[in-house]
């Protein structure tokens, strides 16, 4: 009974070490995967926010990425652009709280790859937006690169992910004019 | 000896349970410990169940109107591909980067094929695709597209709302997570 309770004690106490191991080292996913959780939770807003604590917010969102953002999306609000700064990026979620009455926002499926170097990393990722007085919530699959700077872990690159093809083809063709078959270049996965 | 017979009754007498007997059967049963074992089975099922095979999900959205209805319940069979690959009619569960958002689809067209919309009508191949599901005539138009040897071509049975509206195309074999049961 008492080498049971010795071998009880043991397991506990490893299982206790590894998971305080963990606690103060936690791989590059874990802390990825809490800073997009973080994102989200500043990308969100509530209805009635005062100017300040939304511009708080605005500029807590530009602190997780890089200085210099490249950009891949098919956001309309964001045009064709190629990069934006952090600047752009305040103002950017500056006007999206001020003109949504209150948004939730979430990343239901983060899926991290860390490079060799543990530097850098690609995060594709679902993200779900409910925003207040719409049905239907917003779903696109995203792909985030980010890297790390000084420590904290920075996006530098985001790009949306085609779940399905040929619509999106079929959508970008009929905007621009041109020919439908596009196979090479990346277009966005229209809305719900 | 009056002593000893107080104590032997204080010791036979049975515990006094707050609640009573027949409510007590009704909650956790004539064995708690056998009641016990069974609820912790049923957990573990439940868990194993719903988390790696039949998958729970609530359908949003109006784009596999009318065979689903918007806000209905559903469950995806991640296991229904295990052993024969996807068939055409299926609707299927596409993951976007994982399996908690998905779109619910149903498959139209099979690898290798070709697909198009002509005024409204599925053409595989060519040939014009029979579909008993859909209800209400189109007039989507649009151009062949070959599917490769991984590719799917999927789309949502509500076809009275604009084709742009409407996400529908090519899915990767790796995105289909499992066929709907419902």
């Amino acid at each position: 009974m008492k080498i049971v309770f010795r071998i009880v004690l043991l397991a506990a106490l490893a299982a206790m070490g590894v998971w305080l191991w963990t606690f103060l080292f936690p791989s590059p996913e874990k802390v990825i995967r809490r800073r997009l959780t973080e994102l989200a939770r500043s990308v969100s807003s509530s209805a009635n926010e005062s100017d300040l604590t939304r511009l708080a917010a605005a500029r807590s969102v530009a602190g997780f990425f890089a200085t210099t953002v490249e950009l891949n999306v098919d956001l309309p609000e964001l045009g064709q652009r190629n990069s934006m700064d952090r600047e752009e990026i305040t103002q950017a979620a500056l006007m999206a709280r001020s003109r949504a009455g209150g948004m939730h926002v979430k990343f239901p499926d983060i899926n991290i790859t860390v490079a060799p170097d543990k530097q850098s990393a690609v995060a594709d990722l679902t993200v779900e937006a409910n925003i207040s007085g719409e049905h239907d919530s917003v779903v696109r699959e995203m792909k985030f690169n980010l890297r790390k700077t000084d420590g904290q872990w920075l996006i530098t690159r985001i790009e949306t992910v085609r779940t399905l093809t040929w619509s999106a083809e079929l959508r970008f063709g009929k905007i621009r004019g041109e020919s439908l078959v596009r196979a090479d270049s990346e277009i966005g996965v229209p809305p719900f | 000896m009056l002593a000893r017979n107080q104590a032997e009754q204080s010791n036979v007498r049975p515990r006094q349970s707050w609640l009573p007997r027949w409510l007590q059967i009704v909650l956790i049963g004539r064995n708690p410990k056998v009641t016990l074992v069974r609820a912790a089975v049923l957990i573990v099922t439940c868990f194993v169940v719903f988390r790696f095979i039949l998958l729970p999900a609530r359908i949003e959205g109006i784009s596999m109107l009318p065979t689903y209805k918007d806000r209905s319940v559903n469950f995806v069979n991640r296991l229904a591909y295990r052993w024969h690959e996807p068939q055409r009619g299926d609707v299927v569960g596409i993951r976007l980067a994982g399996p908690h958002v998905m779109y619910m689809k149903r498959i139209i067209g099979l690898p290798g094929e070709t697909v198009a919309f002509v005024e409204g009508r599925v053409l595989i191949n060519g040939e014009v695709l029979d579909e008993p599901y859909e209800k209400t005539p189109c007039d989507w138009n649009c151009p062949p597209v070959r599917l490769g040897p991984d590719e799917y071509f999927v789309v949502g049975d509500n076809r009275t709302m604009p084709s742009d509206n409407h996400v529908f195309g090519k899915a990767g074999r790796d995105r289909i997570v499992g066929k709907a049961i419902l």
